[in-house]
């Protein structure tokens, strides 16, 4: 229950930090209204109304009513307030469930969210499971065979994995599976389930790879180190088959520097698959989070902030969890 | 002797390094009867804990193994880990030094008794934790359901101990290897566990092989005693034999290095002077000519071999000790005051056993 309520405070220290940065930035870094309203943004009204700049309007200038556009855009989403009121308004409204409306086309973020979150999220499972069924075999395999001809070409290859960008992995699997072969679909389907899997098998399988490599490398050399232990000599000892020995008592104790990486990588996956979601046109989070940037959509990026920061939070907690379970010498500290 | 439970002859393991080959052991035998107890005496590197994984198949690919090992009848040596299912921990199990990395930190203690049971003796889950239990108890460990579900971290050394004994016990071996089982522990809780060793091997007729650097350790409790110096055995014979009458030089600087209740207090112990050779190049005389007192020249150029002078004792030795070639040997490092093979003899001013 402690433990439940520490993590709970975290959480909230960790969104109002990083929301805070994000929303100071976004406000004093780039002027929000002129995605609003347009090039009109930029123009100092007041001199207009004062005659000090010349009237330019019907010269794809602007004009006094845009100046009044203006203003009406200001007031209506409370842009002319200062900056620690407008934040102190936006929190308040987080807490009531709301997270504001997005400049672009006014739609509430819940909805943008809503629309792009589950997309990323299955990306995210997908990737993570092709990386551990990937890597899981693949290291107890060349482990058992370490420094021997399979291990050292699987350490080429894996280096191989890493070294490859994510956008050009993903532009050959691209034009290998959809253009040539035409097995999977060019762009998301979200027709149903089943097309939806079908379509995000290459966008995964790219995210995948290199993750896979790195878990790889982590587990091979734990379980390589845990396989010199005496308790592993001891169970051989004990006339125990190799199988058993790797499955039930090796395995185990070599999983932790795979588990911590393992957590990072899929929180930093929530949000951060973009190029992948713009090689294989996926409507995801990362992608709604890069055009909200470039617009200065600070509703959307700070919506976005929140789930990703939360992700990070829980996923954190899992992987403490994670320890435990996989150490009970972890246990007695918590 | 009856027809022995293990019979070793001329066991050889070697290691190829980048310098040449390590001769790890070099023409080890003996033989082991059903219930007896055979103590393996030396410091390290002497090659006894490789003898012993030898004997349990647990020398890395690479080794290169000659010599043939019986057991019962059957070829240790042809066997292959991977069909010979239930040999290794069924018949011969072993005890390794560190009973604070033999044990897997991460299971409870109760499901690392049980495996061999489930996987060797086919028991159910349950039936093969309620084994473990009794185990426990056999071994001395208090409150032994509570432990079951315990992890290794929380119990202490000695404890730890017992359970790794069970854990070896567990498929009732005929015999079993302790690879000096009681380094790693308090000096209060060491004859604990010897004395367990003892009475389990006694209660269940099995044969065990005590290795050891102490040859106080093995005294009371080995039946025979072989004495293992740079992969060669030095000196073989019963136990009340060996400290009546020892004959090897090293042998009796073994035990000098250890304290008696005999000894007057205060008395010095004597350290052998040196350190064990180099195994990959070994020279052709005796490997302990460097550190003793009774090196002659020919200990230089010429290796002894293991010879018997009586039924039951044999050693590898130019001058033995209690001979006249010893006495002789012994008496001209003496005059001189260094050895042939250039140890001062000063070194040994203060030698409890010092004879003049």
């Amino acid at each position: 229950m402690i433990v439940l309520a520490r993590r709970l405070a975290q959480l909230v220290a960790v969104v109002l930090a990083v929301t805070f940065l994000a929303f100071t930035a976004m406000n004093t870094l780039g002027d929000p209204l002129f995605n609003v309203v347009g090039f009109v943004a930029a123009v100092d009204c007041d001199a207009v109304e004062a005659g000090e700049i010349e009237d330019i309007s019907g010269q794809g200038g602007t004009t006094l009513g845009d100046c009044a556009v203006v203003a009406e855009a200001r007031e209506e989403f409370h842009l002319n307030e200062p900056l620690p009121i407008r934040y102190g308004r936006w929190v308040g409204d987080l807490i009531r469930g709301d997270f504001g409306t997005s400049f672009k086309n006014r739609m509430p973020v819940s909805t943008v969210l809503a629309d792009r979150l589950p997309k990323s999220l299955l990306l995210m499972g997908m990737a993570e499971v092709f990386a551990v069924a990937l890597s899981v075999p693949w290291a107890i395999a060349a482990a058992y065979r370490a420094n021997r001809a399979m291990d050292r070409a699987s350490t080429i290859g894996a280096f191989g994995m890493l070294a490859l960008p994510n956008f050009a992995l993903g532009v050959i699997l691209f034009y290998f599976f959809v253009v040539k072969w035409q097995i999977f679909p060019s762009r998301f389907e979200d027709d149903n389930l089943a097309l939806r899997l079908k379509s995000l098998v290459l966008p995964a399988l790219t995210l995948g790879m290199p993750l896979a490599a790195t878990y790889f490398r982590l587990l091979r050399t734990d379980l390589i180190t845990t396989l010199q232990e005496d308790f592993v000599v001891m169970a051989k000892a004990k006339g125990l088959s190799n199988r058993w020995i790797m499955f039930r008592h090796a395995l185990r104790p070599s999983l932790f520097s795979m588990v911590t990486v393992f957590g990072l990588n899929t929180a930093a996956l929530i949000g951060g698959a973009l190029i992948v979601e713009q090689v294989f046109s996926i409507p995801g989070l990362g992608r709604a989070l890069v055009e909200a940037s470039i617009r200065d959509d600070y509703p959307v990026v700070l919506g976005a902030t929140v789930v990703i920061a939360t992700g990070f939070v829980i996923i954190n907690f899992a992987v403490d969890l994670a320890y435990s379970y996989l150490d009970p010498r972890v246990r007695r500290e918590s | 002797m009856a027809t022995p439970l293990l019979s070793v002859t001329d066991l050889q393991v070697g290691f190829a390094t980048e310098r040449g080959l390590l001769r790890a052991v070099d023409g080890v035998s003996f033989d082991l009867a059903e219930g007896q107890t055979l103590g393996i005496v030396g410091e390290s590197g002497s090659g006894k804990s490789v003898t012993a994984k030898t004997l349990m198949n647990l020398l890395p690919s690479y080794a290169r193994v000659e010599g043939s090992v019986m057991f019962d009848g059957r070829d240790v040596r042809a066997m292959a880990a991977e069909r010979e299912r239930h040999f290794w921990g069924v018949e011969m199990t072993m005890v390794f030094q560190d009973p604070m990395t033999s044990l897997n930190p991460v299971k409870k203690v109760g499901e690392q008794i049980a495996e061999s049971l489930r996987v060797h003796l086919k028991r159910s889950r349950r039936e093969a934790r309620d084994d473990a239990g009794d185990l426990l108890q056999q071994v001395g460990v208090p409150e032994s359901k509570k432990r079951l579900t315990q992890y290794p971290h929380e119990l202490s050394g000695g404890l730890r101990q017992r359970v790794v004994i069970a854990m070896a016990l567990a498929c009732s071996p005929r015999l079993l290897i302790a690879d000096e089982p009681t380094t790693a522990l308090d000096v209060t809780v060491q004859k604990h566990i010897l004395d367990l060793l003892d009475e389990l091997r006694e209660e269940r007729g099995m044969a065990m092989i005590l290795i050891t650097h102490d040859l106080g350790v093995v005294k009371g409790r080995a039946d025979q005693i072989m004495v293992m110096y740079a992969g060669r055995t030095m000196e073989q014979a019963d136990t009340a034999t060996l400290f009546s009458e020892m004959r090897h030089p090293y042998t009796e600087a073994l035990l000098e290095t250890i304290p008696r209740v005999d000894m007057a207090s205060h008395s010095r112990l004597v350290p052998i002077p040196g350190s064990p050779p180099d195994a990959v190049d070994l020279g052709q005389g005796c490997p302990f000519a460097e550190r003793c007192r009774y090196c002659s020249a020919s200990c230089l150029i010429d290796q002894p071999s293991l010879e018997q002078h009586r039924q039951g004792h044999a050693c590898a030795c130019h001058a033995p000790v209690g001979t006249d070639a010893g006495a002789a040997a012994h008496a001209a490092n003496h005059e001189t005051g260094v050895t042939p093979a250039g140890l001062d003899m000063g070194t040994f001013a203060t030698a409890v056993g010092e004879k003049t």
